[in-house]
């Protein structure tokens, strides 16, 4: 998972290095051996709320003695980055991968394994969270945090067009669209045409995989007619937006968009209700969510859980303090904080109460839980979604006129191309 | 012979090359041509000076070019993925990574794209170029002076803010492009997607490289064109010529040397423009806007298969090296000339 | 011999239409740097920043490490397009005066290295770094950009070392100079407006540079503009107001550079064009 993390709000600009302000004071309390050493670890811009690394940094160095430099890293050119980084002799200690790239650096050996430290601090966790950690059953990461989209709508437009309650069903939702379609002189919804973790999620919830094994390798599977259908409910939605086709959600962004008032209601995660109140500080009492309705009201739309890991890096040299690090990361608490402070989707139930203080988290819950999966988690899938990403042409392709099964064969020879490498 | 040192010191670009002059009409100041020397040099050099005078420059070319360059020739024949890369593994391949490559119909489509893309905008370059030149010199002062702070500050843009507004001009719902086309009656491009189709992107791209490159050309013809003496428009005017034939029979045999070397800058810099098009789609839609450059960067850095780029960069550095062959061998010709006159 | 009214109208038509053409994406980087958010993204372009603000230039400027940065590229960029000067300024007085073996191979080899496909190298480069321990330092950022300028300057050089009439410099070895002495008080003076037209190509090079400090330096305080440049613009959505401001700072001193030198530019590049 990439585009997203923008978040919270205005935490990237004070971020850098927050060891510096860690409470210190002769604490003995630590287990002996770390007192003095520095572990560096390596978040994505926007990945870390400052609460969160405050109370992470404190608890650390209270813990081992040691300090925790945070280093942030700027989304552009990261892979090279991070890929280098893992090939030197001090590479970052621990370090932030996106839940859907785990399994490629795992797979080029550069991850540590820490099948013992799941068990020993995250028995509890969701499965669909940990299954990205997973590469052949071994434990090569640790799940942070993740997220799903939610409908961040406009209250003030929805009651405008005489709209109470919020839609449980698919058809429940389009009907309210059509409604503000008529009754007002909004947008329904603001749906750009290449919100691809959208669509990655409607697949998900009609069943379809995106590839398929053929003769040993690993193969394109969207000619699938159940990616055809997702697709097909994807068209549906964008027919409600005058967006354009050939973008995605991030140019421009879709919360400032949503900022301008003008607009019923976007496919969201829930930090980009931040974004929208910055561009627009009025806005704010008018944003709400709710999940994703599916077909039935029993079962939510399937989506996409995008979110990041923990992963130890293999030529580390001070492993050991990275696993004391994770275990003080990731403890009830902070992961508590994560879905406080941020909205992301809680992990195991014991953080459903946290979720409570967040509604954008609360709107996400139930989806994650009965419809959360991921994209297809093989070590070769990281270079399908590498730009230029294929299946957004796809996507682009359908909605202007092209059959689902004509885009798929103009496609499919690209992304067959990048399963075969490596 | 006399030398016209007031014009090199003052213009500061007084020589505009050798056997510039146009036969027949060569003025008694003919700047154009090298002035042979009166006699032979006091102080002969030492033998050495040169070689001395070259050598940090050489030495710095092979060790930060040469041995990168050999580098990137070992790792064409390697296999170096991320795995590789991580792990610090050697993985010889022979020459599979060319194999493989020239095997694939994409790098012949990519090769022929990057050819008729490179033609295409170096010819619109220069063609646009030389005008706006010579409109500059036809201009009187202030008009030329605002023409000319105009093209500076397009010169002078970085090329990352350049590519970023272009971006966000060409934007197909809030770009001012499609709102202006909106206003002036071609309702249908009020949301027009200029990056959804092969061509549409390219035109985008074209005008941003374009637009960069002009004024590189259009200000050096007119300064170059200030070097051309009076004397010889003088004439042609009074020989009855027109603006055309003034151009063909004065203007452009005089600045030849000027055409084909600024000719060959062009193919270098267009053949090789980078941001502009990344930054435009990515190389897309659908992979049908890369250019070589692109393709080798997105195949080895992006996919991370580093053998594969660089076995990439190689044959791409074969292709530009054909499409300036003609001059580099021109240029050797009349080095050899120059020696052999002297 | 006189023009038509027409004849007198019409180029001066075309270079204001022409003037705006060129000026306007420059204009518009900094309208939209000044304009509150809503007013950059909207569907009727706001053509002037009315509601004008400071505040995308505070997000640019607060980033973290801006001056740190703008240190570290103000450093490499001058070292590079200097040490790259001097180095190419010998060698072009060699080329274009001097007669010995092996020139036109020289000549051809520099004519080549221009075209050198940088972007791709970068891994090459990474590991001939790595290997040498020489991450996080500027120390090879400045002497890879100023060897990505060397082959331009010094091809553009010669074009100015060979306008520089010969007679010059041997009256003055006539006078007594020795040839270094008729070099540096005659030549050079003669070539002080070349060498800073040519050192513009430098600075804009290095100073845009990104793929190579990209992976070089990752310690946040050895990065260089471009690196701060692109964080407003990243995968995770796109802060335009920011982007403008910083493109804005990131481009005032090149084009306050230009302006400055704008006239030896003009002039200088020709004859150096020339001689390619």
């Amino acid at each position: 998972m990439k585009r997203g993390l923008i978040a919270a709000t205005a935490v990237a600009g004070m971020l850098v290095s927050v060891a510096a302000c860690g409470s210190s004071g002769g604490n003995k309390a630590g287990a002996d051996g770390f007192k003095g050493q520095k572990l560096t670890v390596w978040v994505m811009s926007g990945s870390n709320p400052a609460q969160w690394t405050r109370q992470v940094s404190e608890q650390f160095k209270k813990k081992t003695g040691a300090t925790v430099e945070f280093k942030v890293q700027q989304w552009n050119g990261i892979q090279q980055k991070l890929s280098t980084a893992l090939s030197e002799d001090t590479p970052p200690d621990v370090v932030e991968i996106g839940n859907t790239q785990t399994a490629a650096y795992a797979e080029a050996g550069a991850l540590a394994d820490l099948g013992d430290l799941k068990k020993e601090i995250g028995s509890d966790w969701n499965d669909a969270f940990n299954k990205a950690s997973l590469v052949d059953g071994k434990q090569y990461a640790l799940p942070w945090y993740a997220g799903n989209r939610v409908v961040m709508y406009n209250k003030k437009i929805w009651a405008e067009a005489g709209l109470k309650g919020t839609p449980r069903t698919r058809n429940e939702l389009f009907k309210a669209f059509d409604t503000i379609k008529k009754k007002t002189d909004a947008e329904p919804l603001y749906l750009p045409g290449q919100n691809w973790y959208f669509f990655d999620g409607l697949t998900i919830g009609t069943g379809a995989d995106l590839v398929k094994k053929q003769g040993g390798k690993w193969v394109s599977n969207l000619g699938d007619p159940k990616v055809a259908k997702a697709m097909d409910i994807y068209t549906s939605y964008q027919a409600f937006s005058t967006a354009p086709k050939n973008k995605d959600e991030a140019t421009p962004q879709q919360a400032e968009v949503f900022a301008k008032g003008k607009t019923g209601a976007v496919i969201a995660m829930g930090y980009e209700a931040a974004t929208a109140i910055k561009a627009n500080p009025k806005i704010k009492n008018d944003i709400g969510f709710f999940t994703i309705p599916g077909e039935t009201a029993d079962k939510p739309e399937g989506v996409f859980l995008g979110g990041s890991n923990f992963a130890v890096a293999g030529m580390g040299k001070n492993q050991e303090l990275a696993k004391e690090f994770l275990k003080v990361a990731l403890s009830k608490e902070n992961d508590g904080q994560m879905v406080k402070e941020v909205g992301w989707t809680p992990k195991s139930p014991d953080l459903a109460g946290a979720a409570k203080e967040n509604p954008a988290a609360a709107a996400a819950a139930p989806a994650a839980e009965k419809s959360g999966g991921t994209t297809p988690l093989i070590p070769q899938w990281a270079a399908v979604e590498n730009v230029p990403n294929p299946i957004k042409s796809y996507m682009t392709a359908v909605l202007s006129g092209k059959s689902p099964a004509d885009a798929a064969k103009d496609i499919e020879s690209e992304i067959n191309a990048r399963l075969a490498k490596q | 012979m006399a030398v016209q040192l007031d014009d090199a010191v003052d213009k500061t670009a007084p020589r505009t090359g050798k056997g510039g002059a146009p036969p027949g009409r060569r003025s008694p100041r003919s700047p154009g041509r090298r002035t042979p020397p009166a006699r032979r040099t006091p102080h002969p050099p030492t033998r050495r000076a040169p070689y001395l005078l070259l050598l940090p420059a050489l030495l710095a070319t092979a060790v930060l070019l040469g041995w990168p360059m050999v580098r990137n020739i070992l790792l064409s024949f390697q296999n170096l993925n991320m795995k590789e890369l991580i792990q610090h593994l050697t993985d010889w391949r022979g020459t599979g990574n060319y194999q493989e490559i020239l095997g694939s119909e994409q790098f012949w489509r990519v090769t022929l794209r990057t050819i008729v893309f490179t033609a295409v905008n170096v010819a619109l370059i220069m063609v646009l170029g030389v005008l706006i030149g010579l409109l500059l010199a036809r201009l009187g002062k202030k008009m030329r002076l605002t023409l000319s702070l105009a093209l500076v500050l397009a010169w002078a843009m970085p090329v990352i803010a350049a590519t970023t507004v272009f971006q966000w001009l060409f934007d197909s719902r809030y770009g001012v492009v499609n709102w202006l086309l909106d206003r002036l009656g071609r309702h249908a491009m009020a949301h027009y997607d200029w990056v959804g189709t092969q061509l549409s992107t390219f035109f985008v791209i074209t005008v941003l490289i374009v637009w960069q490159s002009l004024p590189f050309v259009a200000l050096n013809l007119y300064a170059a064109t200030t070097t051309i003496p009076k004397e010889l428009y003088e004439a042609a005017r009074m020989d009855g010529a027109g603006t055309w034939k003034v151009f063909t029979c004065v203007t452009f045999p005089f600045l030849k040397p000027f055409f084909l070397a600024t000719t060959f800058l062009e193919i270098i810099w267009v053949f090789k423009a980078f941001p502009q098009i990344f930054a435009i789609n990515e190389g897309g839609p659908d992979r049908l806007t890369e250019t070589l450059p692109i393709y080798a960067f997105t195949e080895g850095v992006g996919n991370l298969h580093f053998g594969m780029g660089a076995a990439i960069s190689l044959l791409t550095i074969v292709v530009l090296l054909a499409m300036t062959a003609y001059y580099l061998r021109l240029t050797i010709k009349q080095e050899q000339q120059e020696e052999n006159e002297l | 011999m006189k023009r038509s009214l027409a004849g007198r109208i019409w180029p001066n038509a075309t270079a204001v239409v022409l003037a705006l053409g060129f000026v306007f994406p420059v204009y518009w980087m900094f309208n939209t740097a000044f304009k509150p958010t809503q007013d950059i993204v909207t569907e009727d372009p706001v053509w002037f920043p009315l509601h004008g603000t400071f505040e995308h230039f505070a997000t640019a400027v607060n980033a973290p490490n801006f001056w740190i940065l703008a240190g570290n590229s103000v450093l490499v960029t001058v070292l590079a397009v200097g040490l790259s000067l001097v180095i190419a300024l010998c060698g072009a007085f060699a080329l274009t005066r001097m007669r010995f073996k092996g020139r036109k191979g020289i000549l051809l080899t520099f004519m080549v290295a221009q075209m050198a496909p940088w972007e791709v190298m970068v891994i090459s480069i990474y590991l001939i770094v790595r290997d040498a321990d020489l991450l996080n330092s500027l120390l090879p950022l400045t002497f890879f950009y100023m060897l990505m300028v060397l082959p331009f300057t010094l091809l553009t050089l010669r074009g100015y070392v060979a306008a520089v009439p010969k007679e010059l410099e041997e009256s003055a070895m006539v006078d007594g100079c020795s040839r270094r002495q008729a070099f540096l008080k005659v030549v050079f003076p003669l070539l002080a407006p070349g060498l800073m037209a040519t050192s513009l190509f430098g600075f804009i090079t290095a100073w845009n540079e990104f793929p190579l400090v990209l992976v070089l330096n990752k310690e946040p305080a050895m990065g260089t503009l471009p690196l701060w440049l692109s964080q407003f613009q990243s995968q995770f959505g796109d802060d335009w107001g920011a982007t403008m401001a910083a493109a804005s700072i990131f481009a005032v001193p090149i084009l306050v550079l230009f302006l400055f030198l704008q006239r030896k530019a003009v002039g200088g590049l020709t004859s150096g064009a020339v001689k390619g």
